[in-house]
């Protein structure tokens, strides 16, 4: 598979803080990668740096490079990095009211002169991405009356219409039940493009993802497959909790189990 | 044919009601023929022609595109500040314009200048409004947050405008009630010449709205997700507050201050047209310029001997319309 995406000692400070340390990888085309570890690791910082969202400035540092096709990322002009990187938020809360297909015509945008206006082309774009993400009859939808789920693949069904290579992700399943969580990974991880998203849930990035980046205090602690990276060993030192990993019987993806140290159990007969 | 267009057709037929009403009324009284005798070129008289061509149909082209650029000016700072209160005249541009024009006047009476003032005014004016629209901006710059514009356009209002009302105190009783007279906004002055300014600078305006509309959408959704689309948010928003600036000040210059079409118009056009910025932009053009044409009729029309200060009858629309909204939205919730 060709080589998309290359870290190269990738680090970030901000006031002599570490936020990320030296980190390198690769990235090749149509993997779905998911980015874990505590909270505080670095997992959202390392998405911004990758899509050149974070820039050196008095206070903050960054260094190493990020090569999007062998070219340095910022070379790339945000209207080019547009083209390439989708972004879909946590949340989005539309101003005013916006109906589904006004925010899937944004993704139009990078790819759209000045004074073009929308041709058949791109109207059949926007219908057969909102056909891919199970929308096709809410178009005229208002946008802040969607379930989180719902609202989640408009945005996918934007991406889609921008026609980006690659899919960031940051935390996508993070305000949705745990239907919606398994609707949206499961049509992400369908969509044939390269994927690379931070994920809390550890079951979900190890059934979701073909590869685990794990991160701790800025560090790439591990880097490979579900099961090479969701191990005991690895996980409790990250994590620092007592942890146990088994084999799904399902879908033979490894299950991680944390157990909560006694020191850690609030009184509660104790409250007063 | 589509809603939209229908809607939009219709609309265009009202700023042509709205046009040939506004120069059917007034105090000579011509009959419907008689006006439209005289637009062709065949006035029964020297007067209809004069009343026509040289009285009612500068202050109905200069009613009409002010209320344009007022509506297209809010509609724009409301969709890229993404706050549904933004208006022109909330960024100081009023303020900074009665300051420019009290200055002008009580300086130009002192030094027995007061005949200049047709000239002076609307500079003087349009030089205040610039002045508190950079002091706005340099604000926010310093904060480093454009998102606090308004804000900053509310402080530097008030500052403005103590200023303009301290030297109005001590300023000579005249010029003094000229310049409040200004402010409450009025076209009983205008000229042909006036609508070919204002004119120009909303056609300015409207082409580079139509050129940027797919990057002002895109800030609807907030600025993370407008950058993460390839738009450079901060010089967008600047670009667009200047142009927003420049229109509403050439407007207040000409006509004094006629508050809250900015903000009532595109609440209106959100309701029946739609939201995304061509849509509200065009919406907000066609009803803005028939209101304001309706509301100079009011003004000239509503007293038998005197006219009524067009910004009288806008703040007192706008602030009913404003309570109307506020009641509606918390029945709605």
């Amino acid at each position: 598979m060709s080589i998309q995406l290359k870290v190269d000692q990738l680090s970030w400070q901000i006031n002599n803080k570490t936020i990320l340390h030296n980190i390198s990888f690769n990235v090749s085309k149509g993997e779905v990668i998911g980015i874990i570890g505590p909270n505080g690791a670095g997992k959202t910082s390392l998405l911004r740096c990758l899509t050149n969202q974070q820039k050196s400035t008095k206070t903050s540092l960054v260094s190493g490079n990020v090569y999007l096709k062998n070219k340095q990322i910022n070379h790339y002009s945000a209207r080019e990095l547009a083209q390439h990187f989708a972004h879909v938020a946590q949340k989005a809360e539309a101003i005013f009211s916006l109906t589904v297909i006004d925010i899937v015509k944004m993704g139009l945008l990078p790819h759209k002169g000045l004074f073009a206006i929308d041709n058949d082309h791109d109207k059949q774009q926007i219908k057969l991405a909102l056909k891919k993400v199970g929308l096709a009859d809410a178009q005229k939808v208002n946008f802040n009356q969607l379930s989180g789920g719902e609202q989640q693949r408009v945005l996918i069904a934007r991406a889609l219409v921008q026609k980006a290579q690659t899919l960031i992700l940051d935390e996508p399943t993070n305000h949705l039940d745990v239907y919606y969580q398994h609707q949206i990974l499961n049509l992400i991880s369908q969509l044939s493009i390269t994927v690379i998203m931070t994920v809390h849930d550890l079951n979900l990035a190890s059934q979701y993802c073909q590869r685990l980046l794990l991160l701790d205090r800025g560090k790439l602690i591990a880097d490979g497959s579900p099961e090479e990276v969701l191990t005991d060993a690895q996980l409790c030192k990250v994590f620092r909790l007592p942890c146990t990993v088994t084999k799904d019987v399902l879908n033979q993806k490894p299950r991680v189990f944390f157990s909560l140290p006694t020191q850690l159990t609030p009184n509660l007969n104790g409250a007063n | 044919m589509n809603k939209l267009l229908l809607t939009l057709m219709a609309l265009f037929v009202l700023v042509l009601i709205s046009a040939i009403a506004g120069l059917n009324f007034g105090p000579a009284d011509l009959s419907y023929s008689q006006v439209f005798q005289c637009l062709a070129g065949n006035c029964v008289d020297k007067i209809s022609q004069m009343v026509i061509w040289q009285v009612r149909l500068p202050r109905v082209l200069v009613a009409l595109v002010a209320g344009m650029g007022l509506a297209i000016a809010g509609a724009i700072l409301q969709n890229t500040t993404r706050n549904p209160l933004a208006d022109p005249y909330l960024f100081g541009i009023v303020s900074g314009a009665g300051l420019g024009a009290t200055i002008a006047n009580l300086s130009l009476a002192a030094i027995g200048l007061g005949d200049q003032l047709s000239i002076a005014l609307p500079l003087a004016a349009f030089l205040g409004a610039l002045f508190a629209i950079t002091i706005v901006i340099f604000i926010a710059k310093i904060l480093q947050q454009m998102e606090q514009l308004l804000l900053a356009g509310v402080a530097v209002s008030f500052m403005l405008g103590s200023v303009t009302q301290f030297i109005l105190y001590f300023g000579e009783p005249f010029a003094t009630n000229r310049v409040i007279f200004w402010l409450m906004g009025s076209l009983s002055r205008v000229e042909m010449s006036n609508f070919y300014v204002i004119a120009s600078v909303l056609i300015v305006t409207i082409v580079a709205i139509i050129a940027l509309h797919r990057q002002i959408d895109a800030l609807l959704l907030g600025d993370e997700s407008a950058k993460s689309l390839g738009v450079n948010v901060d010089k967008l928003r600047l670009l667009m507050l200047g142009l927003c600036a420049a229109l509403s000040a050439t407007i207040v210059a000409y006509c004094g201050g006629i508050g809250f079409v900015g903000l009532m118009i595109p609440h209106i056009v959100r309701q029946v047209i739609g939201v995304t910025t061509l849509k509200l932009v065009i919406g907000s053009a066609l009803i803005g310029g028939s209101f304001l044409i309706w509301v100079d009729i009011i003004a000239r029309s509503a007293l038998a001997d005197a006219e009524i200060p067009i910004g009288i009858i806008t703040s007192a629309l706008g602030s009913l319309f404003f309570i109307f909204i506020m009641i509606r939205t918390r029945n709605t919730n």
